[in-house]
């Protein structure tokens, strides 16, 4: 199976060549070698093969080399280098990314996946600081000890690297209670595209002046690389219970969502699974025991004191059952909780079984338009005939409507285009965005123009700019390329593509 | 960060009408780049005192920008124009059990755009986070007069560059706040203050608060610990107050009282003390924050607790973030100079050191904190002419 993203035959060309910049050539790749040792270069099409996705392997652009230093400095080294040439290059971690982010077309790949490097964890104060190829859950596991965890927990956290959170700012289910990325965040040193290296944010105290630190995250990779992150750690919860609520109607399942979160209860996770997600997962090896007749779940983690906890459950017990739930059971164990995590968690593995490819959406809408976008989603589903697969934070709005099928049929392919075209601007109209997690990358690009006034993604240009004035690092991505004018210049002298 | 009500106008600025819409503010900072008028932003006019002092030629008037715009309590988002009060805003949420969990210490006449601009924040930060961590989106015209829509009205967003994350505590320099969408939470069933009479010798007061709340399973909304001077002007105590902020559901309060015991003698007060601390501030005062880890904020607070309180002043602690705000008071400035600079002196840390308050005269020996080649460009950016707030945030050389 592969995943592709909202638009699953890809015309989106990345930017052309900027004037000034140069490609990669044997020169550049035995310079390289030279500072990271030739079996950290790639440079024959069989090698870059395995780079030229990323977990959205619908886009497929190759690299003309790709690069993986192992040690901060070999980092600086490589960067100076192509900031040297004026090469441009597009950083990667894990390569998990849902919004083909971390695609580099005919430039410079570089991987940061080799610097694993646990700095320190500083208990007492509960914080780590740690190299951008540190993966995710290897964090947690690390901070396990001392009674501490890293919160954001993507689904990919058992791959994804801090670093690629830092450049997507990161979600996960448990950001309903915790926060994102962002919020986890106290300092990066952050090493420009020209090469030079700064400190964004403060460790140790406040920071003042412009929030840096807070630009920098979920910049997809565009204003430079974080060489080193200062995160902040969560204490593990005292308690936590996991509760499964099963529904025969998705708007029952909507409801319950807002009764909760009106009740001044903050959930830890609040996710939601519709009936076609259910039977994939349950189809799977990832199945998880949820009732295959329901309409729809919802999974509900609440955590802190124990004092208190079992009260909070039984008035979402209460508060579920009052807005239609056929049952709501409380997870007996941890290992019974596990089960019901991996169950959410694995579902976009687990739609692989219906089909070859899954386009995968990532809009947020505000809470109270849940039901009716639903609604709306299945009939769009329905008119174009594709079978879309919904599992998300329901508790935050941000939706994942998925659509599995096969791309090597164009009719369908096109058909999931039209579906996922339609969901987007719904979600729009409903006063969403179009990603709170995933990024833009790609994906998402030709949607920008629809979110934001000219005026907005000037703006975003002009502090891309700040950091990357010649738009080296991740070329072609976030904001489109023909959206950037001359900030103080006048609005008619907008370049706009034939 | 700021304060009590002064007056509206800047001495010695010229008003003009104020402006109603982000159109017409765009159409004046055109105008004022035409002609090279530097604008200083005035918001509901309470919190001027605020900052360094700038030197603009003329007021940039936002204070009839006022209403919310949006509001849909099921959503626990919130749109306002940016000189909404926080009382106002205070008001209509409270009505459906929420509220906007921002406590700038100042008044709550303070507006809305005032407190993001200014990434002001007070005793909630602690479980809520500050400015930067309730903003969801935001409209703000820049300095070329381009009117920017930032970010969005849900709670999970990351498309495009952030430019709310940029625009908040940038002190109205890279643009003038018109409209701010902001996140909102429910209140807790049980919301329960305790001022609770620490136990302990005076220099491991702090240290022994903090690591009970780090070993503590129970997360309070606030906890501030306030010197003596403090506690008696807010008539709960004579010692050091440990000022407690319990939240939650019956049982998690009552277990969480239980164990606040350990701590010392704990009785209940009203929660209007929170209101109290926010405008405790003599009218002419020297206000600095100081910041570090949070396992050292035990140290911290005995060195400036005791130079707060030895110049007439108080100090209070917001413990779980680290800071140590040190409240003194001047009585007249010229003279008091070498007095204020030996105080300021022993106002120090090596993490952060933030004025929010200051004679004018002391301002020349705080850092920029802007002097960095980063902040220069995004300035350039988006006031290339320096035409908003200019200095308030210091060269940027």
């Amino acid at each position: 199976m592969s995943l592709t993203g909202s638009s699953p035959t890809p015309t989106t060309p990345l930017s052309s060549p900027l004037p000034g910049t140069v490609r990669a050539d044997d020169g550049l790749a035995r310079r390289l070698a030279a500072i990271v040792g030739e079996r950290r270069v790639l440079v024959r099409p069989g090698e870059l093969r395995g780079y030229e996705s990323d977990g959205l392997p619908g886009y497929q652009r190759r690299p003309s080399l790709a690069v993986f230093p192992g040690t901060r400095e070999e980092v600086i080294d490589v960067v100076r280098l192509l900031a040297e040439g004026g090469i441009r290059f597009v950083p990667r971690g894990a390569g998990t990314g849902l919004s083909g982010g971390a695609l580099a077309d005919d430039v410079v790949l570089l991987g940061l996946h080799r610097l694993t490097r646990i700095v320190s964890i500083d208990a007492e104060n509960a914080r780590a600081v740690v190299e951008p190829g540190v993966v995710n859950a290897s964090l947690s596991r690390a901070a396990a000890p001392f009674g501490l965890h890293y919160a954001p927990d993507p689904s990919s956290q058992t791959a994804c690297t801090i670093g690629g959170n830092v450049a997507e700012n990161a979600g996960g289910p448990h950001c309903l209670k915790y926060g994102v990325t962002l919020n986890h965040v106290l300092g990066l040193s952050v090493l420009l595209p020209s090469g030079e290296i700064v400190t964004l944010g403060n460790p140790t105290g406040e920071t003042q002046g412009y929030d840096m630190l807070g630009a920098f995250i979920g910049s997809e990779g565009c204003f430079g690389i974080a060489l080193d992150v200062t995160v902040k750690l969560a204490r593990t919860p005292q308690a936590v219970r996991t509760l499964l609520a099963d529904f025969s109607s998705i708007g029952a399942a909507a409801q319950a969502v807002s009764a909760i979160m009106a009740s001044g209860i903050v959930p830890a996770a609040l996710e939601m699974m519709d009936t076609a997600t259910i039977q994939a997962v349950e189809a799977s090896i990832y199945a998880a025991g949820y009732p295959t007749d329901a309409a729809a779940i919802l999974l509900i983690e609440l955590d802190g004191a124990a004092a208190g906890l079992d009260e909070d459950a039984a008035r979402v017990v209460e508060l579920s059952t009052l807005a239609g739930a056929r049952g709501v059971r409380v997870a007996t164990d941890a290992a019974d909780r596990a089960r019901l995590w991996q169950g959410r968690k694995k579902a976009f593995g687990a739609m692989g079984r219906i089909a070859p490819h899954l386009v995968v959406q990532d809009a947020v809408v505000p809470r109270t338009r849940l039901p009716e976008i639903l609604a709306e989603i299945g009939r769009i589903g329905e008119r174009h005939r594709v079978s879309v697969c919904n599992v998300f934070h329901a508790g935050d709005g941000n939706l994942h409507p998925n659509i599995p099928y096969d791309a090597n049929d164009s009719d369908e392919s096109a058909r999931v285009h039209c579906a996922m075209t339609e969901i987007m601007e719904a979600c729009i109209a409903a006063g969403g965005t179009i990603t709170g997690e995933h990024g833009v990358g790609l994906d998402k690009l030709p949607y920008m123009e629809r979110l934001f006034t000219p005026a907005t993604l000037d703006a975003m240009c002009a502090l891309r700019g700040v950091f990357d004035p010649d738009r080296r690092s991740n070329p072609g991505k976030v904001v489109p390329i023909h959206s950037c004018r001359e900030w103080h210049g006048a609005p008619s002298a907008r370049a706009r593509p034939a | 960060m700021a304060r009590r009500a002064v007056c509206a106008g800047t001495p010695g600025v010229t008003g003009i009408a104020e402006l109603a819409s982000a159109e017409a503010v765009a159409a004046r900072i055109r105008d004022a780049r035409a002609t090279g008028t530097r604008l200083r932003i005035v918001g509901r006019g309470h919190w001027l005192d605020a900052g360094r002092p700038c030197h603009p030629t003329e007021s940039l008037r936002l204070g009839e920008l006022r209403g919310i715009t949006e509001y849909e309590p099921g959503d626990f988002t919130l749109t306002a124009r940016a000189g909404t009060t926080l009382a106002e805003i205070a008001a209509a949420t409270a009505r459906e059990g929420q509220w906007l969990t921002l406590d700038p210490f100042g008044s709550a006449d303070g507006s809305i755009g005032a407190t993001i601009a200014t990434s002001s924040a007070g005793p909630l930060a602690s479980a809520f986070g500050t400015p930067r961590d309730h903003l969801l989106g935001c409209e703000v015209v820049s300095g070329v007069g381009e009117v920017v829509r930032a970010g969005g009205r849900v709670v999970k967003n990351v498309a495009g560059f952030d430019l709310a994350r940029l625009m908040t505590g940038s002190w109205g320099t890279l643009g003038a706040l018109t409209e701010l969408t902001v996140r909102l939470r429910a209140k807790p069933e049980i919301d329960r203050t305790l001022a609770v009479e620490v136990q302990r010798p005076s220099h491991e007061m702090a240290a022994t608060v903090w690591r009970w709340l780090r070993a503590s399973p129970f997360t309070p909304l606030a906890a501030e610990l306030c010197s003596s001077a403090l506690a008696r002007t807010l008539d709960i105590g004579d010692g050091v107050i440990l000022l407690l902020r319990l939240g939650g559901n019956a049982q998690l309060v009552r277990s969480a009282e239980h164990a606040v015991a350990e701590l010392g003698d704990a009785r209940e007060v009203d929660a209007g003390v929170w209101d109290r601390l926010r405008v405790t501030e003599p009218v002419n005062a020297a206000v600095v924050r100081l910041g570090t880890v949070p396992a050292n904020v035990g140290q911290l607070w005995t060195v400036a607790s005791t130079a707060a309180q030895r110049a007439g002043g108080y100090a209070h602690a917001t413990l779980e973030r680290g800071i140590v705000r040190c409240v003194v008071p001047v009585v007249a400035a010229e003279e008091e100079n070498g007095r204020l600079r030996g105080i300021m002196g022993e106002l120090q840390s090596d993490g952060s050191r933030i004025a929010e308050r200051l004679p004018e005269s002391l301002w020349s020996d705080v850092p920029s904190s802007v002097a960095d080649q980063l902040s220069l460009g995004i300035r350039r950016a988006f006031d290339p002419d320096h035409l908003l707030n200019p200095g308030i945030l210091g060269s940027f050389e």
